[in-house]
């Protein structure tokens, strides 16, 4: 199943599911990264992580061994 | 539980929201400003407290929460936080929380607000950031709103202080109210994911109800045809309010570009640090100019005896050396809270996380660690920020070894001994080394401490970055100031009293037992006469004493007693030592530069009684390498004990960071010796 980690630059996903078992999965789900939402790939840096998702009107910065819980 | 603040018929209100949802610009406004900061008794969790502004006419106290985003925590800081939200141990249980809710984030936002409802407390909801919704051409009916969460709510801008009356209105209505049934229901909602999901759903219900075209009036239903027309190209286009802040969009195309954004935080880092230093400097040198003066003024007043001493050595000096620093905190803190409120700093922790977790620390390390080439004070409160404790206590671990400012006059004296003196470019490119030295240093000492980190941090836990990017937006000058000017306070405070109480302690050591020492005077102008008594006085002094008890550990690094007692001296603050150096050198500083005649003794000093020169190359060099890794400064291992709530860390820095010091100089000084460098 393809991830948040997955996406390419400027990319577009709505979320299918949250992956509960890792640690981080609740703040995720209550900053708003919720199965239904649309979350848009905005940008990295040059180490290439942590990413910058859009989600619900505001952008959250994260991990890619974090962005991965989010299944798209 | 009583306490002055919370004294009878005093309401108390407890301002509640998540990060970014402007919950600070709304305390200033009811506070005036004029408020004092607690920690949560045991913790460095912090809380702002104050009487509502006279003007507003409402008898209560507002307290100012950490900004948290559920009602479950993540962190230990979070739990303190949500705990004390139900019943805080000093201010009691909220008559009133008023929570911040970003309108532009509506979801998000709510979500702690249904939290809070679910748990009985009586909420009013400032609704914020109306205009930054309304570019996006919607905007909150409030009548709705409030009738579906059945509460208050107000639109207030914190800016302005628009909306601010009828929130206070509203306070007043629920304090009067008591159809509230009493008792709090501790978080009446459970763990699971499920109910997490339920809720978010829930309130994306209320979501499309609440939010209208901003072309409606609100009141009484009319429209706007002119504005609604305006706004039907952003309402075609789908969920537009789910979109980011177009501007912010924009700008984040360069800011979060993979090579441009490098570019970007070296240039604001650069230029933070270096004006850290060029802009401090003039107000400096004010401060040192006006405390020397006041010291000469205060001896010619009270005389050279031990009380005029005291007076003009012991305490002007020593409050002298807390408040030099004073201008290189502002402008940090300045700065840096320019970058945190436009937005920006978020994204530079975001862009050298990846680095910095790869020593065992987080992209929230940063600012601290920056922070810390200014003073080690101020950079460890600054890591409270860090939720993960084992990356915290890291951060607070290596931040001595940044090369702070009151490095930097010892290193001007030892650089200036050891370069040629027609060639002053040369120092700069030293110290340049010196400072990249200290920092590879730091890296390298920061990876082994995490690799052992079960051993020396005594925390394992799940290592997590992830931050809220905020919109980008013109900083408020108002809380950018107030919260500099709160730093500096606690600067002032908290190592402030230490180090005066050092600074008198080791007056004490140097000029006790006060020996009235027989000098030549013949010849000599008033000023050498008293310069020279107080050379002979430390030479014979406690301090003295102490520097030759510890000889036998200076030798092995080529060094002797009267180096020991500058190195002494150091520990109350570290640019003691070059006025140790001066004392005990028996410089007399009336019409030559301090520095030079320093310079000069320096060269023609001998190790007593065998004559080999006391500062070689190796020996200097060896001092510097000293300075770059010991821990010197007791204000620092006073604010590690306060910050850590343990003498465990700030410890092992004396004796890990000492050791390494001495270790290394006794490399330093024997191996350049060895290679025939003396």
């Amino acid at each position: 199943m393809k991830s948040a980690k997955d996406l390419k630059l400027g990319e577009r996903a709505i979320i299918k599911d949250i992956d509960n078992d890792h640690p981080s999965s609740r703040r995720i789900m209550e900053l708003g990264f919720t199965p239904g939402q649309e979350i848009v790939m905005l940008g990295s840096t040059v180490f290439n992580d942590p990413i910058a998702l859009s989600v619900r009107g505001t952008i959250i910065a994260i991990r890619i061994k974090e962005a991965a819980c989010i299944k798209i | 539980m009583k306490d002055i603040l919370t004294e009878n018929k005093v309401s108390l209100i407890t301002l509640v929201g998540p990060p970014n949802s402007g919950k600070t610009t709304l305390f200033n406004q009811l506070s005036g400003k004029n408020y004092k900061t607690v920690n949560y008794p045991g913790s460095t969790v912090e809380y702002s407290i104050s009487r509502i502004l006279n003007k507003y006419s409402i008898n209560a106290n507002i307290l100012d929460s950490p900004g948290i985003i559920s009602l479950l925590p993540s962190s230990p800081d979070e739990k303190i936080s949500v705990d004390s939200l139900f019943s805080h141990p000093k201010f009691g249980v909220p008559d009133i929380v008023v929570v911040t809710v970003d309108a532009s984030q509506l979801s998000r936002h709510l979500y702690l607000v249904n939290q809070l409802i679910n748990s009985n407390f009586r909420v009013v909801v400032a609704l914020t950031m109306n205009d930054l919704l309304k570019r996006k051409g919607y905007q909150v009916s409030v009548q709705k709103l409030s009738s579906i969460l059945n509460c208050e709510v107000i639109k207030v801008n914190g800016k302005s202080g628009e909306g601010i009356d009828e929130l206070i209105k509203a306070i007043g209505r629920q304090l009067k109210n008591n159809s509230y049934e009493e008792g709090r229901a501790e978080i009446s909602f459970n763990n699971s994911s499920h109910d997490l999901l339920g809720s978010y759903k829930k309130i994306e219900t209320i979501e499309n109800e609440v939010l209208i075209s901003a072309g409606v009036d609100d009141k009484n239903g009319t429209i706007d045809i002119e504005k609604l027309n305006e706004k039907l190209v952003v309402l075609n286009s789908g969920r537009s309010f789910a979109r980011p802040d177009e501007f912010t969009l924009k700008l984040d195309k360069i800011i979060l570009h993979k090579y441009f954004g490098l570019l970007i935080f070296f240039v604001f880092m650069s230029l933070t640090f270096t004006s850290i230093f060029w802009l401090a400097e003039p107000a400096m040198e004010v401060i040192n100019e006006l405390f020397s003066y006041l010291s000469e003024e205060a001896a010619a007043i009270a005389g050279d005896g031990w009380f005029g001493n005291l007076i003009s050595n012991g305490i002007i000096n020593g409050v002298g050396s807390v408040l030099v620093f004073l201008p290189q905190i502002l402008i940090l803190f300045l700065i840096l809270g320019l970058l945190e409120d436009s937005g920006y700093l978020a994204r530079g922790a975001m862009l050298i996380d990846k680095p910095l977790s790869k020593i065992g620390l987080n992209g929230k390390s940063f600012v601290p660690l920056l922070s810390g080439f200014a003073c080690a004070i101020p950079a460890i409160m600054a890591t409270r920020t860090i939720a993960n404790k084992r990356e915290r206590l890291l951060t607070i671990f290596i931040i001595p070894l940044m090369s702070c400012s009151a490095r930097l006059p010892i290193y001007a004296l030892l650089i200036a001994f050891l370069m040629p003196s027609d060639k002053p470019w040369l120092g700069g490119i030293v110290l340049a080394f010196i400072y990249l030295f200290g920092i590879l240093s730091s890296l390298l000492i920061s990876s082994l401490a995490n690799k052992f980190s079960k051993n020396i941090l005594k925390v394992k836990d799940n290592s997590s970055f992830i931050l809220e990017l905020p919109a980008y937006r013109i900083p408020s000058l108002i809380t950018v100031i107030t919260r500099t000017f709160n730093n500096a306070k606690q600067y002032i405070l908290k190592a402030g009293h230490v180090i005066l109480y050092l600074s008198v302690i080791l007056w004490f050591l140097t000029y006790f037992p006060d020996t009235n020492p027989d000098i030549q005077i013949e010849g000599k102008t008033e000023d050498e006469i008293i310069q020279l008594k107080n050379s002979e006085r430390i030479s014979n002094s406690y301090a003295a004493d102490l520097g030759k008890f510890i000889e036998p550990v200076m030798k092995p690094m080529g060094m002797d007693w009267r180096i020991g007692v500058s190195l002494i001296s150091a520990f109350a603050a570290r640019e003691v030592f070059v006025s140790a150096m001066a004392l005990i050198f028996k410089i007399t500083d009336d019409e030559d530069n301090l520095q030079n005649s320093l310079l000069e003794s320096m060269k023609s000093a001998e190790i007593e009684g065998t004559g080999i020169k006391l500062f070689t190359t190796a020996t200097t060099t060896g001092l510097i390498v000293f300075f770059v890794f010991a821990m010197q400064c007791l204000s620092t291992v006073a604010i590690s004990r306060k910050e850590t709530g343990s003498w465990r860390i700030p410890l092992l820095q004396i004796f890990v960071f000492t050791a390494i010091a001495y270790l290394l100089t006794l490399i330093t000084v024997n191996g350049l010796r060895a290679f025939g460098i003396n």
